[in-house]
């Protein structure tokens, strides 16, 4: 190991976290199997955190695989990352249709219906070449192709690559905590190689020098591929580093803090402290952008849970209604009780089976009728730190919680509410069952109003205050100026008049002061 | 405050309204510590209202020529001439009682409440009134003592007006009642930690009564305007 | 048939409140056997009584307060509270007695503050100490441990019954041939009246470390607390830093003056040292939150126990040691907060 890299080759365990029962046996049993495209898709339009994006196509125009029907708005002179049409077809419609998130809502998304032909551009599907070489150029590929952060988070790659910063470490995330989901594991196990072509490209565009790969303590077999992987392609400055199955140790910044031993600020980025962290599915989507010329229009998703006869990993194509993935997956005809995007632990509850595959999907949980534990109620609080010891951010949710239902908005500050990653695990481990998670969040939500409105008032002051100093200056200039001329005239009946057209002038502003304060 | 209140009005805000033991929470010291029997109770409280209405006419019959600079020194000059003679009786005709009660007798010279009525009331007030509104507030606060100690001596010691021959002679001998024959009570309630909670259960009874009061006057009036 | 939706978390812990509750009390089962097996049937008695008394009295509370009853009883919170002031008082004790210290933990300590997890003293110490201060000659004596070569008889389950229920026993036996003091009450006593702790000792009160029967039951209360250890029902700071304590500064008195300051072995298996330890200390509500304040309020306790053990006017200082230092927990909690992640340590705020 590299004396001057500093992680950590042995990160501590933490004491934070739960171990909830990892249930991931049930989706590695097969390899990745793709789903051929289906008939129709539904591609929501905005799949960029913080990007709002406007359509390319119109209703009718018939659409080629990987052609980009929607752009988002640039930041800072690049482009924001695009959309792609997911299978070939016509354009059927632009409309609002409900897309999984925290609040399930309705969002523009673009409507595709399938030729079958699943034809590509022409100039597609071939590895780019020659490999750019500037860091910019690799950014706006990656932008151009769509690809964000796909452990959920839906961050622009390329901004994340792009940001300038000085940055001497990337952290791959491969400590998937979450239970049930498999689709990084699985990543690494099966294209160990493909994955490590993306993370060379990304560690170029950062000018990193060095990356380490993380993996969790219960995955041996995606931690010796990786290894393997390194080992066979000589990449030196490449790192894997096992940290402890604990949920939610791949939390980006419960990682840092793991593998660099260091913390990142608690209103910053870990590009501040000179890292960046990027997801493994991301890194495989850059490969693929680069070797085989393919834009983001699929991800790998875990279908799981005891409502489908078949789990596993599917290679699937974006805008998928997840109905027809289901099928794919041998779901059972009874009805399911809940499906559940993403883990047990921060994922949503879908309203219906009808909602497209997004790129945030990694996972599907789908749980039978008899598996939903009804949420018991609630009991008091009967302090006894649980939530204290689980909290990876080292909060006190349940002095937060006191805090919130005071909307004491200082105590939450003083507390570190921002801090909060809404992971749940104060939840999960409450005997008391309180719905520390929501309350939290909705704290959060509230402090940043608070936050806001504060930060409004406080400009207005300085505007105000800003005003009270030139007009104070300007009247100081005034009668300096006075006494100049006072100065410079003998004659008395001169000084009479500058001291009434003195007068005359003070009146007046007092006058034109005490209108604007009437205004 | 006006000259206007009627004698009633003062009665009640001493008794109930503002009455010092339990709104005020004015002389605490004398009230936790003296109220371990009823007798005791009574004693204290005979005491203070003589004291607090003696003091409440002669400080409202000299209002008119106290200075402001000098009214609180000649406030506690007159508080304690009383305070004296109270005692010198108590030791005269009732020794036993004045055992009891000990140090917690002259002491009744820094009891607020007196000082209090001195300051808001009588020195800004009519004699007659000055005398209703001592009379009020010595009552309620001898009736805290009085419920406080009866409280705490039926729970402490199973027996109410144990000790009475102490106050009123011979005669009282048989008015104790053992009420729990031969038991030791709950000693916590003679104790001092059993003022405290005494206390604390008389101020919540009282607040449970004006509560539940306000209550039934919302229900009256709401009702009345539908 | 429409999907179940709702909020992350979907899972949540088994151990529930209730759970835990009852994990609490089936780790005292071998203790108490064990105390039956020593000092005859009157534990059984007195864990009727209260647990009675405390689940009417938490009824009435309830629904004084307006709110359900159901779930409030179905905590066994007050269950819990009850048994662990059971086991504190002697074998021997008038229900009246046993019901008071019962009434008063759930209805003053527990409800008046507002109830589950809103209490300032642990309930089951209140309530103890409630009935310490009230009837300190019922609390005084103990049966003689059913060792064998203790002259005093262990009363039958008839004769105890009878005075649970009246205060005195039948017939002939008397209070006096039957009660012991209890360990602790004989080296005050006996060290009171110049006697050395070598001298104390030769007394067949005692056994290897504690009183005699007293030393198992501290066993098989340990047993149990060691059991909740492993099912992380409870955490080990506060039951470790307490007997590290108590038994540190035991040690440094024994070293100091081994005629007049006993021990840390008596001092840890001597009267409710372990079940204070292991069941009341690390009562949740009444305790730290983090698991500095953990160590701090264990630490605490034994220190306070030794004090008042060792200079204070009664032989045992527990009770009072937890509730002094459940005084002091908010401010614990207060000053033991962790560092918010990604900010910088206070020093430098």
């Amino acid at each position: 190991m590299n004396a001057s890299s500093g992680f950590n080759a042995r990160p501590p365990r933490p004491a934070w976290g739960i171990r909830p029962p990892p249930n991931k046996d049930l989706s590695l049993a097969q390899p990745i199997r793709t789903m051929p495209p289906p008939m129709r898709v539904v591609i929501p339009v905005d799949q960029c955190l913080g990007l709002a994006a406007a359509p390319l196509v119109t209703v009718g125009q018939s659409v080629a695989v990987s052609q980009p029907i929607a752009a988002a708005g640039s930041t800072s002179g690049t482009a924001g990352p695009c959309v792609h049409a997911s299978i070939s077809g016509i354009v059927t419609g632009l409309e609002r249709r409900p897309v999984a998130g925290r609040d399930t809502t309705d969002r523009l998304c673009v409507l595709v219906d399938g030729d079958g032909r699943d034809e590509t551009l022409a100039a597609d599907d071939n590895p780019v070449e020659p490999l750019p070489v500037s860091p910019d150029d690799i950014c706006a590929q990656i932008a151009a192709a769509g690809i964000v952060g796909l452990g959920g988070a839906l961050f622009s790659t390329a901004a994340k690559l792009g940001s300038g910063r000085p940055i001497d470490t990337l952290i791959i995330n491969g400590a998937e905590c979450e239970p049930y989901i498999t689709c990084d594991e699985i990543l690494m196990r099966t294209r160990a190689m493909h994955v490590l072509r993306g993370v060379r490209i990304m560690q170029h565009a950062l000018g990193a020098t060095q990356t380490v790969i993380a993996v969790e303590s219960n995955m041996p077999e995606a931690r010796a591929a990786i290894f393997d992987a390194i080992e066979a392609a000589g990449h030196d400055d490449m790192h894997v580093c096992v940290v402890t199955a604990k949920y939610p140790a791949g939390g980006e910044r419960q990682l840092t803090e793991l593998i660099m031993g260091r913390e990142v600020p608690e209103y910053g980025l870990p590009a501040d402290i000179g890292i960046v962290c990027h997801n493994v599915g991301t890194a495989a989507a850059v490969a693929d952008l680069f070797d085989r010329g393919r834009p983001l229009i699929s991800r790998i998703v875990t279908v799981t849970g005891h409502g489908v006869a078949d789990p596993g990993n599917f290679e699937v194509r974006i805008g998928t209604p997840i109905r027809d993935l289901l099928a794919f997956a041998g779901r059972h005809d009874e009805p399911a009780g809940r499906i559940i995007m993403g883990g047990p632990m921060m994922g949503w509850a879908l309203p219906g089976d009808s909602l497209p595959v997004t790129k945030a999907t990694n996972c599907l949980i789908v749980m039978q009728p008899g598996d939903i534990v009804p949420d018991a109620p609630e009991m008091p609080c009967i302090r006894c730190g649980e939530c204290v010891i689980a909290c990876p951010a080292r909060l006190l949710p349940q002095e937060l919680l006191i805090a919130a239902r005071r909307h004491d908005m200082d105590g939450l500050q003083a507390l570190g509410i921002d801090a909060c990653i809404e992971c749940g695990c104060c939840d999960y481990v409450c005997p008391s069952q309180i719905r520390l998670t929501d309350r939290l969040i909705a704290a959060k939500a509230a402090h940043a109003q608070h936050v806001a409105g504060l930060r409004h008032a406080m400009q207005a002051q300085q505007r105000s205050d800003a005003r009270t100093a030139r007009l104070a200056a300007q009247r100081h200039a005034e009668a300096a100026d006075l006494d100049r001329q006072l100065d410079n005239t003998d004659d008395a009946d001169a000084i009479d008049a500058i001291m009434a057209r003195v007068r005359d002038k003070e009146t007046h502003a007092t006058e034109s002061k005490d209108e604007q304060v009437d205004d | 405050m006006s000259d206007t209140d009627s004698f009633a009005q003062i009665l009640r805000r001493g008794l109930w309204h503002e009455n010092p033991g339990l709104v005020q929470l004015l002389g605490l010291c004398p009230l936790l510590a003296v109220s371990n029997t009823l007798v005791n109770g009574l004693g204290l409280g005979l005491a203070t209202i003589l004291v607090i209405c003696a003091t409440n006419v002669l400080v409202s019959a000299c209002r008119r020529w106290l200075h402001d600079d000098f009214r609180l020194p000649v406030f506690v000059l007159i508080i304690a001439t009383f305070v004296t003679s109270v005692e010198l009786l108590c030791r005269a005709f009732w020794f036993d009682l004045h055992l009891a009660l000990g140090i917690f007798l002259p002491l009744i010279v820094t009891n607020c409440v007196i000082l209090g009525r001195a300051e808001a009331f009588a020195s800004r007030q009519r004699v007659s009134a000055a005398l209703a509104d001592g009379l009020a507030h010595g009552l309620g606060f001898a009736a805290v003592l009085i419920a406080l100690g009866g409280l705490r001596e039926l729970v402490g010691q199973g027996s109410l007006l144990a000790g009475a021959e102490l106050l009123f002679g011979p005669v009282g001998r048989g008015w104790s009642l053992e009420l729990v024959p031969q038991s030791g009570g709950l000693l916590l309630a003679a104790l001092p930690p059993g003022a405290f909670i005494g206390l604390a259960v008389l101020i919540a009874a009282r607040n449970a009564l004006t509560r539940r009061r306000a209550n039934a006057g919302r229900v009256t009036a709401a009702a009345a305007d539908s | 048939m429409p999907l179940t939706t709702g909020s992350a978390p979907f899972w949540r812990t088994p151990d529930t409140v209730p759970v835990i509750m009852r994990h609490v009390l089936y780790a005292l089962v071998p203790a108490i056997i064990a105390s039956v097996w020593f000092f005859g049937i009157g534990i059984v008695y007195n864990l009727i009584v209260a647990v009675v008394t405390a689940l009417v009295t938490e009824a009435i509370a309830l629904r004084l307060r307006g709110r359900p009853a159901g779930p409030g009883l179905a905590d066994y919170s007050a269950i819990v509270t009850a048994v662990l002031l059971a086991m504190c008082l002697p074998p021997l004790t008038a229900w009246w007695v046993t019901a008071t210290g019962a009434c008063f933990a759930v209805a003053v300590a527990k409800h008046l503050y507002g109830g589950l997890g809103f209490n300032l003293f642990n309930p089951a110490m209140a309530g103890y100490v409630a009935v310490l201060v009230s009837f300190p000659d019922a609390l005084s004596g103990w049966p003689a441990p059913n060792i064998g070569d203790l002259d005093a008889p262990i009363p039958g389950s008839g004769a105890t019954l009878w005075f649970t229920l009246t205060g005195q026993l039948p017939g002939d036996l008397s209070l006096d041939a039957i009660t012991r003091a209890t360990p602790l009450d004989t080296v005050k006593t006996e060290l009171g009246m110049m006697r050395t702790m070598d001298e104390i000792g030769t007394n067949p009160l005692f056994g290897d470390f504690g009183g005699r029967g007293w030393e198992w039951i501290a066993n098989f209360v340990a047993l149990g607390g060691g059991w909740l250890l492993i099912r992380r029902i409870i955490r080990w700071q506060t039951p470790v830093a307490m007997l590290v304590t108590l038994a540190g500064m035991a040690a440094v008195g024994y070293l100091f003056d081994p005629a007049r300051l006993p021990g840390p072995g008596f001092h840890l298996f001597s009267s409710g040292t372990m079940l204070c330890a292991f069941f009341i200390a690390t009562d949740p509500v009444t305790g730290a939150a983090t698991n500095r304040g953990k160590l701090i309020v264990g630490a605490a306790i034994g220190a306070l126990t030794y004090v008042i053990r060792t200079w204070g006017s009664y032989a045992d200082g527990i009770a009072f040691a937890v509730l002094l230092v459940n005084m002091a927990v908010p401010l614990i909690d207060r000053y033991t907060r962790p560092r918010v992640y990604g900010r910088p340590p206070r020093s430098q705020q």
